[in-house]
């Protein structure tokens, strides 16, 4: 009698939940520093102090993960962050 | 110097601005506006609009709508998509930023129907609290499109902020772009002070 199997592609199923997304933001030489900062604030509701040393990880390394959550937070965010005019991007966390 | 914000109280700021820095800002944020035009059709349909059937999917071929509508993933077939959704909202805030500040300076009705011409030496402005997000926004808008006309951040991997600065505070008087610099500093200026007043 032939035992029928599965094959691994019929049997697993995806159970990995959705992959978390990060939003990026990038160095700007226009952008001022406090602005930057006063943004980081208002947009994704950090303390002074978490939005100032963000604000200098930018200036200082050429980028930095201000956010992280689903892909429809993060398309929020950087949506937000246009509007103010910084230079934020989406993307997977494992891009990075 | 030119002046700068102050708060009056907890909800309101004032500036004194002279008429020809009115002015100034009042023609830029017209180019401003201009610039970025129109919802990509005259009537938008609400359930098209909805269904983001109407909305661009390349980027701006101006650099500064580009540098102002960036993409939001590196991935160039991401980035259509969710442009085609989101350049119109994003637009539309800008616009109305731009206007809200236009219509600050604009001479009232009553200047206009006067008889005699338009003569005032200053023109004071109250902002409320509400209205700052905009005024910031709007501001860096205007910094970003002179930047990207001045060549400011053209060079990767320079700090070509200060290479821009040098450039313009070296130029002669009468390089047209030294004039244009000057404003870009100025507002600057004016965005810092705002931020320092809401402090």
């Amino acid at each position: 009698m032939a035992q029928s199997t599965l094959t691994d592609s019929e049997t697993e199923i995806d159970l990995k939940p959705d992959r978390p997304w990060i939003c990026v933001v990038w160095d700007d030489p226009v952008n001022l520093m406090t602005y930057v900062t006063h943004v980081f604030m208002v947009v994704l509701g950090y303390s002074k102090e978490k939005a100032h040393e963000l604000m200098l990880k930018v200036h200082n390394e050429g980028r930095a993960t201000v956010s992280s959550g689903t892909r429809e937070e993060m398309e929020r965010d950087v949506q937000r962050l246009h509007e103010y005019g910084l230079w934020a991007t989406i993307q997977r966390a494992d891009e990075l | 110097m030119s002046s700068k914000f102050e708060r009056l109280n907890d909800d309101e700021f004032r500036i004194v601005l002279t008429t020809q820095e009115a002015q100034v800002l009042m023609n830029l944020l017209e180019q401003l506006l201009e610039l970025l035009g129109e919802p990509s059709i005259a009537e938008p349909d609400p359930l098209f609009n909805l269904l983001g059937l109407n909305g661009n999917e390349t980027p701006p071929d101006d650099p500064v709508l580009r540098r102002l509508l960036p993409n939001a993933y590196q991935d160039e077939k991401e980035a259509s998509e969710f442009r085609r959704y989101t350049e119109d909202g994003l637009r539309e805030k800008k616009r109305a930023n731009a206007h809200l500040i236009y219509q600050a300076l604009a001479p009232s009705e009553e200047e206009w129907s006067a008889d005699q011409p338009l003569e005032r030496a200053t023109i004071e402005l109250s902002i409320k609290l509400v209205d700052v997000a905009s005024w910031l926004s709007s501001l860096n808008d205007l910094r970003l499109a002179l930047a990207v006309r001045l060549g400011i951040g053209d060079k990767e991997g320079t700090d070509s902020s200060s290479e821009g600065k040098a450039r313009y505070e070296l130029a002669t008087e009468s390089d047209p772009m030294k004039a244009v610099y000057a404003v870009y500093s100025w507002l600057g200026w004016l965005q810092q002070s705002l931020l320092e007043a809401i402090e």
